[in-house]
């Protein structure tokens, strides 16, 4: 299959990677504009993204120079202890070698090159390319290693079958306003009716995400009807920066007196659903609402809630007749989140409580 | 812009074959018939212009665009034997940065600075490196540059499989309305068996070898003069044989209208 809609790149997977394992500066050694959208978000989020700045004479002659010098810099500049070097199409086709420029500069912290580019396949191969630079590069246990790359495989493979990347094109949709979802749940609830939402999230959205547990408990806790949360919020789980994120969370929810049920990590959301369905075909809820990624729960029905961040995704979910709405741009919301950001779907149940 | 009409010949072959000197040696028996000749060197080891100047080493357009340069035309093109317009694109040192790139980013140069408007020739001659190794080095090919294609070969295994090679590249292109491939070109090396070796590879490759350049001493004399045997040993043997292929060249191409690059 050709799927020719805009998705995700190797490139930024891998520095998303980097961020989660607490890089503090990524070097794109690329022309300046490659992939700056994704660095302005990471910036936001508190990584240093710099680039290379690679010109023409750079691609005829090698980039050695400008990268050394770039690298100096950021050391003269952030201070960093880790820093790590990302190829990019133009400087991988050349056949840049960032480790000499890397010995060259001869910084005084740690720094590793990840040998990324645009074309090697599915975005997490770029994601998988960083965690093997990294656990090289002593960052990241063996263990550790295994257990992402695994993670990442599991999330490629279930895009495939269920996802965006099982379809060769679908546009973008806003999707239908959240009063009718929220008219929905608060309906079960206040007829005394049992609610169950399960979090799927991948990474740093669970801070959009979570929304939704506050705004359900305080629905039940105002109309009555019986609620179980259960959340990909495990925090023992996953690369340090994920593990924080978790632990975040789960204090916030806690001081606001929300209960809900761990079901493994951040990292793993593509792995959970038979788990999450097991234990919410057990409660037996009149309505089921699965929020992040809802494809990660397995056999979705008609008649169930999902709540995505992706309008390409929305568009899929609600070609399949699934009931869904959209929190689209949550992605830029999240970066740099420190604590939870309201989804829309939160505030119009929360409007609707008056 | 003016449109020129100009022949557009491009030579490959393996790296050592004596693509130079024979490129060299057409330029300079086409000068000499009156015919105003531009040799364009696409190799970054930048010599294959050096017997036409006389060992003078022509400066490169990519060292010349280098670290924001804006040269002009004079800055890149030497006047060499017979009033020959030799130009070498240049290009990375061994090991680093791209040189098909190069080949690229120079030809983008000669075509933006005019070249062919400016000079006028009757022929182009692309004196290409080795294999088809990449994009950069098919550019001559590509694009409409060079439209009939010759490969320099000896009956030695690897220059054959090279010639092999470009022949399959200039088919694959052919189809788009690119260049079309006219012969290959024994330059003798001695080896056993030579002339039956190089018309066995012509036939399976469903060409001809267009002209056969016997190994000799006269070549050895005059590039270590830095002369082509043309101007060196304009009496000898050897370059009646290098009149007599340029005159092969020119009735196994043709005309094409265009700037630097042909219509």
């Amino acid at each position: 299959m050709r799927i020719i809609h805009p998705r995700p790149n190797p490139i930024v997977a891998a520095m998303y990677t980097l961020r989660d394992l607490n890089v503090d500066v990524i070097v794109v050694h690329g022309p300046a504009g490659c992939c700056f959208m994704a660095s302005r978000m990471l910036e936001e989020a508190g990584v240093r993204v710099v680039t290379s700045g690679l010109k023409e004479d750079d691609l005829i002659f090698g980039g050695m120079k400008p990268l050394v010098e770039t690298l100096q810099m950021v050391y003269e500049k952030f201070k960093p202890k880790v820093v790590a070097v990302i190829g990019t199409c133009s400087s991988m086709i050349i056949g840049e070698d960032m480790d000499a420029a890397i010995r060259q500069a001869a910084l005084g912290c740690t720094v590793f090159s990840v040998n990324c580019h645009g074309c090697t396949g599915d975005n997490t191969t770029g994601a998988i390319l960083a965690i093997e630079s990294a656990n090289k590069a002593g960052l990241l246990s063996d263990e550790e290693r295994e257990r992402q790359t695994f993670l990442m495989n599991a999330a490629t493979s279930m895009e495939k079958r269920v996802g965006m990347a099982g379809r060769e094109y679908l546009s973008p949709t806003r999707g239908p306003t959240k009063l009718a979802a929220a008219k929905r749940i608060l309906d079960v609830l206040r007829s005394g009716g049992k609610v169950c939402c399960v979090m799927l999230a991948k990474k740093e959205l669970a801070f959009r995400f979570a929304d939704m547990f506050l705004a359900l408990s305080q629905a039940r806790d105002r109309l009555g009807g019986d609620l179980l949360l259960l959340g990909n919020l495990d925090t023992g789980l996953g690369l340090p920066r994920i593990r924080g994120y978790a632990e975040a969370i789960t204090s916030e929810l806690k001081e606001n007196g929300v209960e809900f049920e761990a079901v493994g990590g951040l990292d793993e959301y593509a792995l959970l659903g038979s788990r999450m369905k097991e234990r919410a075909e057990t409660y037996g809820p009149d309505l089921l609402v699965i929020i992040g990624i809802p494809h990660a729960y397995p056999e979705l029905s008609a008649g169930q809630l999902l709540v995505t961040d992706q309008p390409r995704q929305l568009a899929n979910y609600l070609s399949m007749g699934l009931d869904a709405v959209g929190e689209i741009a949550s992605h830029s919301m999240v970066m740099g989140a420190k604590s939870i950001v309201p989804l829309e779907t939160g505030d119009t149940i929360r409007e609707l409580l008056g | 812009m003016l449109f020129s009409v100009v022949r557009r010949i491009a030579i490959y072959g393996k790296g050592g074959i004596g693509k130079s000197t024979t490129s060299s040696n057409i330029t300079a028996a086409l000068c000499e018939r009156g015919l105003r000749v531009m040799q364009v060197g696409c190799d970054p080891k930048s010599d294959s212009t050096r017997l036409l100047l006389n060992g003078r080493r022509a400066p490169t357009v990519l060292d010349s665009i280098r670290d924001g340069g804006s040269p002009s035309l004079d800055d890149i093109v030497s006047t060499g034997f017979g009033g020959s317009l030799c130009v070498e694109c240049g290009g990375p040192k061994p090991g680093t940065g791209c040189a098909g790139r190069g080949i690229i980013a120079a030809f983008e140069t000669l075509e933006r600075l005019g070249a062919v408007d400016r000079y006028r020739p009757d022929v182009m001659i692309y004196d290409v490196l080795g294999d088809v190794v990449c994009g950069g080095f098919a550019m001559p090919i590509r694009n409409g540059y060079a439209n009939d294609i010759f490969v320099v070969t000896s009956g030695e295994m690897m220059s054959l499989y090279a010639a092999g090679n470009i022949v399959s590249a200039v088919r694959s292109f052919s189809g788009s309305g690119y260049a079309r491939f006219g012969g290959l070109i024994l330059n003798s090396r001695n080896v056993k068996d030579e002339g039956r070796k190089v018309q066995e590879a012509a036939e399976e490759l469903d060409t001809e070898v267009i002209s056969v350049i016997p190994r000799s001493d006269t070549v050895q004399e005059c590039e270590s003069k830095s002369m082509t045997v043309v101007e060196g040993a304009p009496d000898s043997e050897q370059a009646a044989l290098y009149r007599e292929l340029a005159s092969v060249l020119l009735s196994r191409s043709k005309d094409v209208a265009g700037g630097l690059k042909g219509f």
